[in-house]
Formats: C-alpha cells, structure tokens, sequence
C-alpha cells in the first residue's frame, strides 16, 4: 500500500492540471479574506454576523474548489486520452497494469488524496485565519484550534467526495460543474433545506457545521455533522469503488 | 509461461472470443495473428484483467493478473497507446510505474536508454509521435525485467528502423529465455519473428501450432491464415 500511495503522489504531483488545484486552494481564500477584509469589517461592525467568529472562517469556502480540482484531477486524468493516434488508450491502462487490485487502487488513491488536501487545507486554514487577525484585528476572536481541524476536515471530505462523484460518473467536467455550481453560484443542497429541514444533512451543508456556528436554521453539533459527512463520503466511495471495480475500463 | 482456456467473452449481443484456449512457453515467441476484430486484444485484454471473461481462464505463470503482487516483474504488457498521460513527461510517467511496484530509480533510466527515448525523456508524452508513444510503452513493459512480454500489434507505428529493432529485440528476449506473446495482423512481419503462432478468426481459435506446422503445404504463412480464415466471409 505504501508504494501503491507513493506512485499516487507522484502521478498526481507530475500533472499541471493538480497544481493549479494546489495553487489554487492555497491562495484564494488568503487572497479573499485580504480583499474583502473591508467588507467583512461593516458587516460585523452592523451585526450581520450574528457569529464573530463565522466571518472569519467565511473566504475559506472559494480555497475549497483547490480541494474539488484535486479530487476530480486524481480521477479524471485516467480517462484522458493518451494521444490522437490512438483515441481508446488511456492512463488507466498503465495504472491497471501497474496495480491491478482495483480495491487498492481505489484505497491509495483516496489516501493520496486526503494526504495532499490535509496539508493544503491545513496551510490555507491557518494563513487564512491568521491574516484576519491582521486586517480585522479583535473584531474577530482567535479561532478555536478544534474548529481549524473542522474546516481542514471539510477539505479532506469535499476532496473526498469530487472524487468518489468521479468513480461513479467517469466525467471530470460533470463532477465538477455541479460541486463548483454548488459551492460558488448557487447552493442547491442550501435551497432543498427550503423545502424539506433534512436536506440539512445532504453532505456538504451537514459538513460546515464542523466549524460554522450559523448555518441556515438548523443547529447540528460538530461531532454530528463530522459523522454524518463521514459516512456520506464513505457510503459514496464504496458505491464509486464497487463500480469501479465491476466496470471493464 | 500463459496459458489460456475455454476464454469465452460476450459482449452485448456479440460473441466477442468463444472458449479461446493456447499457450505461450518461456523461450519462444508466440505470434497471435488475426484479422482486425478477431478478438486479439479482447484476449489481451482479459490475460491482463482489464476486461472479465463469462468463462474460462487466463494464466500467467499459474496465477490471474489481477492477484500478482508486483505485476511488473512478472510481465509487462505493450497495449494500445503509451499509456502516459499526454501532459506527464516519459520520465514523470516511467517514475510513478517504478515506484508503484518499489522498482529503484534507476531502472527508469536504464529503460529510457534501452528504447532510445533518454534523450526525449523530458518531452510531455502528449508531444510525442507515434513511433515514440510505442517506445515509451515498451519502456514501462520492460521497467520490473519481466520474463513474460505481452505486445499488442507492437510494431505499429515504428519506422522501418525501429520494426528491425523491435524484431531483433523480441528474438533476443525469446533467446534469453522469456515468454513472448504478440499479437498482429501483420503475416510476413510474424513469419519473421515467430516460434509459434496462433490464428484467431470471429473469436475462435481456428490454428494453433509451430510456425512450420502452422503454414503446412501451404506456400506462405499469409497462404495458410487465408485458407483458414477466408473460408467463413472474413470483412476483408
């Protein structure tokens, strides 16, 4: 499993597309709480927030499409077309050939991934956090160590969770069109809670409990939400790995 | 040593292969010869657990593919493509394959050189021609030293030069004493090459012997694969 996990970080670590996740998920959530950072100061000022503490934990949603790109890019690059001269060839068939048992693949990659979005979230987390004392200085109290882990946490999951979309549907552009529409434009998990208070539970609402205070109308404790996230991601990478070893590629 | 028996494939409606069953042996190379279509790399495919058989069984050294615990120093396979990702250098690509089955480092550059891509290693396969994607391929084939080659139609796309040196590559590999199966649809390139050889037609083995054997009374190889496979309407 260790070289299984090693020949996925540099696979993933030898690719463009993974650095502009990685790239990407470091520096703009920094780049958006120095931005906004007036913004974010008139509105604690007038008492928008009716948490402190959540504004600062705010810019670190944008940073999450780093994690989404990773855990998309982990997948979709097996199914990218090797060359024009051969349009049917794919990567995937020197991965297989390199590490045929599909249920440890699934596993090293998955492990790869965590990895790799742990360290980024955990930077990005803590610059992030760090700036806002900067520039918002004690509007905003210290954030509580735990709630830091929440969010890195989220990271991971997120990740996690692109990628198990990308074992079940095959398709980079889908997965990630409908979790960055998700996160950034409009947030159709955050509309269903609008109409039904279980959609609360749908994985990535239930995930910013972890380390948001409000969250919608519904008070879910971060423990909760960590394990009701948990299990979403685990129930949908056992689906997307079943799948992917059922499938002939 | 693969061994293959009763591999049966359907796929859709299609029968794909039809309890296709021969063997490779160690020191010689093994010609898997047949019309586009006949189900060569169906059979390939399934030797390397990529796709699953409804029935029957491909062996390598005793065992399926999918349970060898570092399948690249049992045997490399030469499929379709360079298997690299086109934005992944040869050497990024090389690097990753060593490192999933703890191969050294080094190996990475001793193949590079063997195939006569070192000097190109830093290119993106992506930029790669076709002769070159073949090479690189090869090179990942060969990266754990296996004693088992699997090729799929490896001297497509080489230039005259380079199908001289895949051949005197693949006779040499025999002589050293290591299983050679490859497949083509190119007579005069197997009767230069092969030990064995195995004529598959819609799916079913429909020969199977040495070369003398399989060529018979018959004038040439190419004679005695159209008199065999001819027979049943074969689309070309």
């Amino acid at each position: 499993m260790v070289s299984q996990v090693r020949a996925e970080l540099l696979k993933l670590l030898s690719l463009p597309t993974a650095w502009v996740g990685l790239v990407l998920g470091l520096i703009a959530a920094p780049a958006l709480a120095l931005v906004s950072a007036g913004g974010t100061r008139r509105a604690i000022e007038n008492g928008f927030h009716a948490d402190a503490s959540d504004a600062a934990f705010q810019p670190l949603g944008i940073g999450l499409l780093g994690a989404l790109i990773l855990g998309v890019v982990v997948m979709s690059s097996e199914y990218t077309s090797t060359g024009d001269d051969s349009p049917g060839a794919r990567q995937l068939q020197a991965t297989l050939a390199a590490m045929p048992r599909r249920w440890r693949l699934v596993a090293a990659k998955a492990v790869t991934l965590s990895l790799l979005v742990t360290v980024q979230g955990t930077i990005t987390a803590v610059v992030t956090l760090a700036l806002n004392r900067v520039v918002l200085g004690d509007l905003v109290p210290a954030a509580a160590p735990g709630r830091v882990a929440g969010a890195v946490l989220y990271w991971v999951l997120m990740g996690l969770l692109a990628y198990a979309l990308m074992l079940i549907f095959r398709n980079g552009i889908v997965t990630l069109t409908v979790l960055i529409l998700n996160i950034s434009v409009v947030s159709f998990s955050y509309l269903l809670t609008k109409v039904t208070p279980l959609a609360a539970y749908l994985p990535d609402i239930v995930g910013t409990h972890m380390f948001l205070n409000e969250v919608g109308d519904v008070r879910i404790a971060p423990l909760t939400a960590g394990v009701v996230m948990t299990g979403w991601v685990v129930a949908l990478l056992g689906l997307g790995g079943w799948m992917f070893d059922r499938r002939d590629p | 040593m693969i061994t293959i028996e009763g591999l049966t494939r359907v796929r859709g409606r299609a029968r794909v292969l039809h309890e296709v069953g021969f063997t490779a042996r160690p020191g010689r190379v093994t010609g898997f010869l047949g019309p586009n279509g006949a189900g060569k790399t169906s059979t390939l495919r399934v030797l390397l657990g990529l796709d699953r058989p409804q029935a029957g069984r491909a062996l390598i050294d005793g065992r399926r593919y999918a349970d060898l615990e570092r399948p690249l120093t049992v045997a490399g396979a030469l499929l379709d493509g360079s298997g690299a990702h086109r934005s992944r250098t040869a050497r990024a690509h090389l690097r990753w394959m060593a490192a999933s089955n703890g191969l050294p480092k080094g190996r990475v550059d001793e193949v590079l050189e063997l195939v006569g891509l070192a000097p190109e290693a830093g290119k993106r396969a992506g930029k790669y021609s076709l002769g070159m994607s073949r090479r690189l391929g090869l090179a990942a084939a060969l990266l754990g030293d296996p004693p088992v080659l699997i090729l799929d139609e490896p001297v497509n796309g080489l230039d005259p030069a380079g199908i001289r040196w895949m051949r005197a590559f693949l006779r040499d590999s025999a002589a050293e004493g290591r299983t050679v199966l490859l497949s083509s649809h190119l007579m005069g390139e197997l009767a230069e090459t092969a030990d064995d050889v195995v004529i598959i037609d819609h799916g079913t083995v429909v020969a199977d012997g040495t070369l003398a054997e399989v060529v018979g009374e018959h004038a040439t190889l190419e004679d005695a694969f159209l008199a065999r496979t001819a027979g049943e309407g074969a689309s070309w």
